[in-house]
């Protein structure tokens, strides 16, 4: 009967240490998301903070990866004028979902804004990404060491982002996004829908002029 | 020279020719380079910074559809060797290839398919655009002058 007791006893202990030691090492991977937020159909729940007023009317869902240059080419040449006439009055907010594919680097460079996240910092970060990419695809402008350096750069908590970063917390959150893309058929960045509370949707495709996002905004609002 | 492009051009086949492979080649290297959108409306624009691309494509274009016609008239009319065309299309096609895959749909097809030798390749071709087109452009040049001065010859030879 000890015996017996003792073997129940040790199963039951095992089994409480298991469940313990598997809750504890899913809430070091957990983070803070809405997993209900939609935008059309576009799953942007594991995507960036939302940019802008979260009850403005027309949502842009931008598709993007940091190592593009037509998506550094919209973040210079297009997006300040969409943000001065409709994300800062409030008529529009923004989206951003990785779709990390055109080099090694990519990825990591996704995950690094989801980590500056965890200090509140993912625009900031993000914004710091576009202006400091460089020309060539994978040529180190984007590996971790200089990703590190701009969070540095940033007054982020060095230690925490260092962690969140080399222990690739956000990777399975970047794959998902990038799924998104493809399931959307976005065939290359930057990809963009345009998204009204009546769930209408407009693809774009590609580093579009001002005009373009003007005409459909306008024509939404 | 006006009169070796008379010779070829006053020639309407291959006056056609050219203007077929000039807009041909302009209209696509545009398009997937992003200076031209189709959809959702039909825009043109050169972002600032791009210049440069804008422009070694019209120049790419255009020594091709000198260069090609020309070629295939020297091989037309004398029956020459036709390794010398090869220069001009081999020009023609890498010139067309740089920066042809970068971060678009064709790009993403070619890293779909071919995995990590394609996102080298895209990145290769991304990474070394302004050069290979610079290269290609100055192929083109020196196949052009060597037709220039071949043409006549092989005509007093005819």
């Amino acid at each position: 009967m000890n015996k017996k007791g003792a073997v129940l006893g040790i199963i039951v202990i095992s089994i409480i240490v298991g469940v313990v030691a598997s809750m504890s090492s899913s809430t070091n991977e957990t983070f803070d998301v809405d997993m209900t937020r939609t935008h059309g159909s576009i799953s942007t729940a594991m995507g960036s903070p939302i940019l802008g007023d979260p009850l403005a009317p027309v949502t842009i869902v931008e598709f993007g990866d940091y190592q593009c240059h037509q998506c550094h080419n919209w973040f210079v040449n297009t997006k300040p004028m969409i943000m001065r006439d409709y994300i800062e009055t409030g008529k529009v907010n923004l989206v951003f979902v990785d779709f990390a594919f055109l080099g090694r680097d990519s990825p990591k460079a996704a995950q690094a804004t989801y980590c500056a996240d965890d200090q509140n910092m993912y625009w900031e970060y993000h914004n710091s990404l576009y202006t400091s990419q460089e020309s060539k695809i994978d040529n180190g402008w984007a590996s971790s060491e200089r990703l590190k350096a701009f969070a540095f750069n940033l007054n982020l908590d060095m230690e925490l982002f260092n962690e969140c970063l080399d222990s690739e917390k956000y990777s399975k959150r970047v794959q998902y996004n990038s799924q998104q893309a493809r399931d959307n058929g976005v065939r290359g960045t930057p990809g963009f829908f345009i998204v009204d509370s009546d769930y209408n949707q407009t693809q774009i495709g590609g580093a579009q002029p001002f005009s373009v996002f003007q005409k459909i905004l306008d024509s939404m609002i | 020279m006006l009169e070796i492009f008379k010779l070829v051009f006053f020639n309407y086949k291959f006056f056609t020719l050219s203007v077929i492979i000039f807009s041909s080649m302009v209209i696509t290297l545009l398009l997937i380079s992003e200076f031209i959108f189709l959809e959702p409306y039909f825009v043109t624009h050169i972002p600032s910074g791009s210049e440069l691309g804008f422009i070694l494509i019209v120049v790419l274009s255009t020594l091709s559809a000198l260069v090609i016609p020309m070629n295939i008239f020297r091989i037309s009319h004398f029956k020459n060797s036709k390794q010398k065309i090869s220069g001009s299309i081999f020009g023609s096609i890498m010139g067309s290839a740089a920066g042809a895959c970068s971060c678009g749909p064709i790009g993403f097809a070619v890293i779909s398919t071919f995995g990590s030798v394609g996102a080298t390749a895209t990145a290769f071709l991304t990474n070394y655009e302004t050069p290979l087109r610079l290269v290609s452009i100055g192929i083109l040049i020196i196949v052009l002058i060597t037709t220039m001065k071949a043409i006549p010859i092989e005509c007093k030879i005819k």
